[in-house]
């Protein structure tokens, strides 16, 4: 379990990276490697298929499309453009994530350790369960990425009329 | 001492904590949709704390895939927004969404 806290805390600094950097694309960099360890705790926690799609899905497919866009903008200087100061915008961003953190600590004590103690998994694996009870989510899901496509198609669509 | 669980939660609360603040502290579109990337991971960091809390993992995986499903959606869709701003304003600032017309 020292594990799963190590990779944890490694996932909220590169998130906290991601926010912070000036750069786009150092950011979509930061957010993958905080995607990467995200899939490393879901694995140590037991969630293996989720690991498995946060991993390609999530650090992966989603790096690609940050960065596609990055150069789709033919931005020669890939930082951010200096109106929006974002060192100045994210002066209190450490401030805000010290006491935000300060404060769940401290509700932790006060709960006496905060709970949350992890129960016996049950036997019934992720597959049955999505195949079996759960088989409505995955016509759900191909609709989102309908959706998705049409809308990408859309916006494409309308810039070409404008030319 | 706390528990690994509730170190989990923490965790899953600085991560949405950061990412709404990059929402709200910057104008730039794919700035924001990485916000929202970032915003995301905690609310799956949560799915799979509540997972294995109840013993229901197997459920709680069924709900991340859904989650990452729209969390490509919404990259997908925020990045095509971005880029479009991009080509007809010269810049990604969301406040050119209000010049928009039609």
């Amino acid at each position: 379990m020292t594990l799963v806290l190590i990779f944890a805390g490694l996932e909220l600094t590169f998130g906290i990276y991601a926010v912070a950097s000036k750069s786009i694309l150092r950011s979509a960099i930061g957010l993958a490697l905080a995607s990467a360890m995200l899939s490393t705790v879901f694995y140590a926690l037991g969630a293996q298929l989720a690991s498995v799609f946060e991993l390609s899905v999530c650090s992966g497919l989603v790096t690609v499309i940050f960065i596609s866009g990055v150069s789709l903008s033919h931005s020669p200087k890939l930082d951010l453009q200096g109106e929006y100061r974002d060192r100045e915008r994210n002066r209190y961003l450490p401030a805000l994530l010290i006491g935000g953190g300060a404060v769940m600590l401290a509700l932790g004590f006060l709960l006496g350790g905060g709970g949350l103690e992890f129960a016996a998994d049950s036997a019934q694996s992720a597959q049955e369960v999505l195949w079996g009870s759960r088989q409505a989510e995955v016509w759900g899901q191909i609709a989102a990425i309908l959706c998705g496509g049409v809308a990408v198609t859309v916006l494409f669509r309308e810039e070409r009329r404008d030319r | 001492m706390l528990s690994v669980g509730y170190m989990l939660l923490t965790v899953g609360v600085l991560m949405v904590l950061a990412g709404c603040w990059c929402m709200i502290r910057t104008l730039h579109m794919l700035k924001i949709t990485i916000g929202i990337e970032v915003a995301m991971k905690g609310v799956t960091l949560f799915l799979v704390l509540a997972g294995r809390v109840s013993g229901q993992l197997a459920l709680s995986q069924t709900f991340i895939l859904t989650i990452i499903v729209i969390e490509v959606v919404v990259a997908v869709v925020g990045t095509g927004m971005a880029v479009g701003l991009f080509r007809k304003y010269g810049s990604m600032s969301v406040r050119n969404l209000s010049r928009l017309k039609g």
